[in-house]
């Protein structure tokens, strides 16, 4: 402890229990103490903080706002927390070479507030955005609303420097659009949970914000009708910025706890074009209006406005608050399939909810296949905990049986460790861990993550 | 034990709404300073959540953690999940109290009940002003009366200027603050109160602090006033004001007055009166973030709370580039007074104050035009 008081000073650091009991937790179900968090303010103290624990073999997890869905950012052997937040400068923006530099524990929110000036963005917006770090983006390779256009933050990685476990700092990538030098290690860190270092910066690639959107919103009584809809539209030659759907219990949640006012419906779609003139958005959005209305809906709605607009997208804004008002205990998947095969995906989730006798209620991004099922459950009812687990556990094995992934955005974290193997065969998770154990041979760094 | 047990069960299903998104670490006036995971809102939910389940054992420390909110709601109004800690964090002050942990206002509310006034001042202030029966009554507040009473004097001056017939009272503490840190209203200083009110025979009330002007609206101890309960800017909108300013003119929402009393337009109304340059702030109206001053977070952490009023003051100076900051708190205006640097140019001023010196400017300037 002393010596982690001398790299970071004594009001960095603390072991005091009731300030270890708010980083035991995340988002998600998964609970542990560490012995210690640490705010480190420069790469060279993380750097010295890690090469510290190599040495002690405690092991160490990276943590920025503590949003993770998966557990990915939980302790659960113990040992060092580094709260990467105080490292959150924007080193250097040049709108000119199209990147921003910024330290690991910049909020996504406050990088694009400060690129919006210039007309840019970094596109990537988790539902988290105001809190959401751009170190924890890359760590689960984060997402958003505006996958099948944008991408995720991989996308947008051109270079990172990290503290490897043994203490070392590499600067790895490059300022330039296209770059093919040498193995793409940059990239191997993307979505790496913080298993293989602590990210500490992060250049980006940045994009111009799109100076026009339109906004459509249709429901339909069939899910079949809603998938051909979505497939329609996905292979009509354009490719909509936003393809969300919301579920039956979805909607009747919202419908019956707030004020929005739903039709009765199986499924909701909300479409979205974008673009830099506003013909071109028009045009696109005739495209996709024609389709959703080809596919027999029961309603659909355009927006003239903005406050059209923020009207159409108020249920699915509402989605989330109205289930953690409905039910205070609920875990929120990120399971994603092929997009032809969201109709199953939705049929077959309402089969294990009934199965197990619990509430499920689904929406997501339709245009990239990745869908949010959230099982409603009561944390303090032994029966319901384990009902809860076995919806989990088929709900794996149906995104993996539709050729999907166990997670999209959110990460495999602890929450998805077990079923690792149900993805990936014997000779992907052996290399898996022979990388791990190459990087981090003491296996110091966010340990018992993707069950490596 | 069984206090205990009461408080888990009153308050069970209001400490698991919380879903640890994380959220309030967007709007938490403490932890944008601290970035520590134990000053927002989920931090401190967590700890109730754990000492509910049996998991953690309260100590010295969790009681002085729960101290570590301004109660400005921001968290509340912006939580995805519906949950009010502000209201949790307040109850849960009160259990501390009641096991045992007593915090540094319990000697304040010793001393309210000796002095009548938050700071044990001996000597009750006196403005000068008429007492006695009046169409208005003005009350004026402990921080204004003892830590901002030149300012308070300029908004008597307003509304003598503007002709308004109101009288004052041998006011004492409403103690209404002592709700919020872990301790009770004190009847006998309230039951003082109105009854020198209701002395006055005033049909209005006109409170300057929007924290008293909480109390007397919400506490039950003063629901027998008789009158009708304004604050200053609800009054002064209605009033035609004769004074511009051609200065950059900003204004902070109060906590209290804003997401406390959903009073945002008024003071608007009068700052467009007389400000045709008037720029809000990025954060503003509900999501205006919290000078650091409120829920007795001044008193136990002097030094944070500095912390955080320079922190809104240094961003509003940014976002606008006002050369007037408003706002009608005598707390925020005390603790912006306190924070604001030497080199920053920025004026504060409670918007009455500010306006009572236009009036004087204006009478100077014609003074001076008749003389020359």
């Amino acid at each position: 402890m002393k010596e982690l008081i001398k790299i970071v000073g004594e009001e960095n650091f603390t072991d005091a229990l009731e300030e270890l009991v708010p980083y035991s937790y995340d988002a998600s179900v998964n609970v542990q103490r560490p012995n210690s968090v640490v705010w480190p303010e420069s790469t060279e103290q993380v750097s010295q903080i890690v090469a510290f624990a190599n040495e002690q073999k405690i092991p160490v997890v990276p943590r920025g706002s503590g949003t993770s869905l998966s557990g990915g950012v939980i302790a659960i052997n113990g040992g060092i927390i580094i709260d990467l937040s105080r490292m959150n400068r924007i080193l250097e923006i040049s709108i000119e070479d199209r990147y921003a530099l910024v330290q690991a524990g910049v909020v996504c929110d406050d990088l694009n507030g400060k690129l919006a000036k210039y007309g840019f963005t970094f596109p990537p917006d988790p539902a988290s955005s105001s809190v959401a770090t751009i170190g924890g983006n890359v760590g689960t390779n984060a997402g958003g609303i505006k996958g099948a256009k944008y991408g995720t933050t991989r996308d947008y990685v051109m270079g990172l420097q990290v503290v490897l476990p043994t203490g070392e700092v590499m600067n790895t990538g490059s300022r330039t659009m296209k770059c093919v030098s040498g193995y793409d290690l940059a990239k191997l860190f993307v979505g790496s949970e913080g298993t293989l270092g602590v990210v500490t910066e992060v250049t980006l690639k940045v994009n111009p914000i799109p100076r026009y959107a339109m906004t459509a919103v249709a429901t339909y009584d069939k899910l079949e009708d809603a998938g051909n809809a979505i497939s329609q539209t996905m292979t009509s030659g354009l490719t909509p910025s936003v393809m969300e759907i919301l579920d039956r219990i979805t909607l009747k949640s919202i419908k019956e706890n707030t004020d929005i006012d739903l039709p009765d419906a199986e499924i909701m779609i909300l479409a979205e074009t974008d673009g830099y003139t506003r013909e071109e958005v028009q045009a696109q959005m005739d495209v996709v209006l024609r389709i959703l209305r080809e596919n027999n809906p029961s309603l659909i709605k355009t927006a003239q406005d903005e406050k059209e607009r923020l009207e159409l997208w108020n249920a699915r804004k509402s989605a989330y608050a109205t289930l953690a008002r409905i039910s205070t205990s609920f875990v929120l998947d990120d399971v994603t399939v092929p997009v032809s095969r969201i109709p199953e995906l939705l049929v077959g989730i309402q089969e294990i909810a009934q199965r197990h006798g619990l509430v499920v209620a689904t929406y997501g991004h339709a245009g990239d296949g990745n869908l949010h099922p959230q099982i409603l459950y009561d944390e303090y009812n032994a029966e319901q905990v384990e009902e809860m687990e076995r919806v989990e556990s088929d709900l794996f094995r149906l995104a993996i049986s539709l050729k999907g992934t166990l997670t999209g955005e959110h990460g495999i974290g602890l929450s998805k460790a077990d079923y690792m193997t149900l993805e990936h065969d014997v000779v992907e998770m052996d290399l898996m861990q022979r990388i791990k154990k190459t990087l981090d041979p003491n296996n110091i760094m966010n340990p018992g993550k993707m069950s490596l | 034990m069984t206090e205990g047990l009461q408080f888990y069960e009153k308050w069970r299903e209001a400490i698991i709404q919380c879903s640890r998104c994380g959220f309030c670490r967007a709007v938490c006036p403490i932890f944008d300073v601290s970035k520590r995971d134990l000053a927002n809102a989920r931090g401190k939910m967590i700890l109730l959540k754990e000492a509910m389940e049996g998991k953690l054992s309260v100590t010295d420390g969790v009681a002085q953690a729960l101290m570590r909110c301004t109660t400005c709601m921001n968290c509340t109004v912006n939580c995805p999940s519906g949950a009010e800690p502000d209201k949790v964090i307040k109850a849960a002050r009160k259990e501390m109290v009641t096991i045992g942990y007593d915090n540094l206002f319990k000697a304040m509310s010793e001393g309210v009940e000796k002095y009548g006034n938050i700071y044990g001042e001996e000597q009750r202030h006196e403005w000068g002003h008429k007492k006695g029966k009046a169409p208005y009554v003005l009350f004026a507040g402990c921080v204004g009366a003892y830590r901002e009473e030149e300012s308070v004097a300029e908004t008597i001056r307003l509304l003598d200027l503007l002709g308004v017939d109101f009288t004052t009272i041998d006011e004492v503490c409403c103690s209404g603050v002592l709700e919020d840190v872990g301790y009770k209203v004190k009847e006998a200083l309230a039951q003082h109160n109105v009854r020198e009110i209701r002395k006055t025979g005033a049909n209005a009330m006109i409170i300057t602090c929007p924290y008293c002007y909480r109390v007397f609206i919400e506490h039950p101890s003063y629901k027998d006033l008789g009158l009708e309960v304004k604050h200053i800017t609800q009054f002064l909108a209605e009033v035609p004001l004769q004074v511009k300013t051609d200065k950059r003119v900003t204004y902070h929402d109060p906590c209290d007055l804003g997401r406390h009393s959903g009073i945002y337009e008024e003071p608007r109304e009068i700052i467009r009166k007389i400000a045709p340059t008037f720029v809000e702030p990025e954060r503003t109206r509900e999501n205006a973030m919290c000078c650091g001053s409120g829920g007795g977070f001044r008193g136990t952490f002097p030094k944070d709370s500095l912390k955080i009023a320079r922190n809104r003051l240094d961003r509003i100076i940014e976002e606008t580039g006002a050369e007037i900051l408003l706002t009608e708190c005598p707390s925020c205006l005390h603790n912006f007074r306190n924070a604001k640097l030497r080199r920053q140019k920025i004026e504060i001023y409670n918007i009455t104050e500010f306006i009572a010196q236009l009036y004087e400017e204006g009478a100077s300037q014609e003074k001076q035009a008749a003389e020359g």
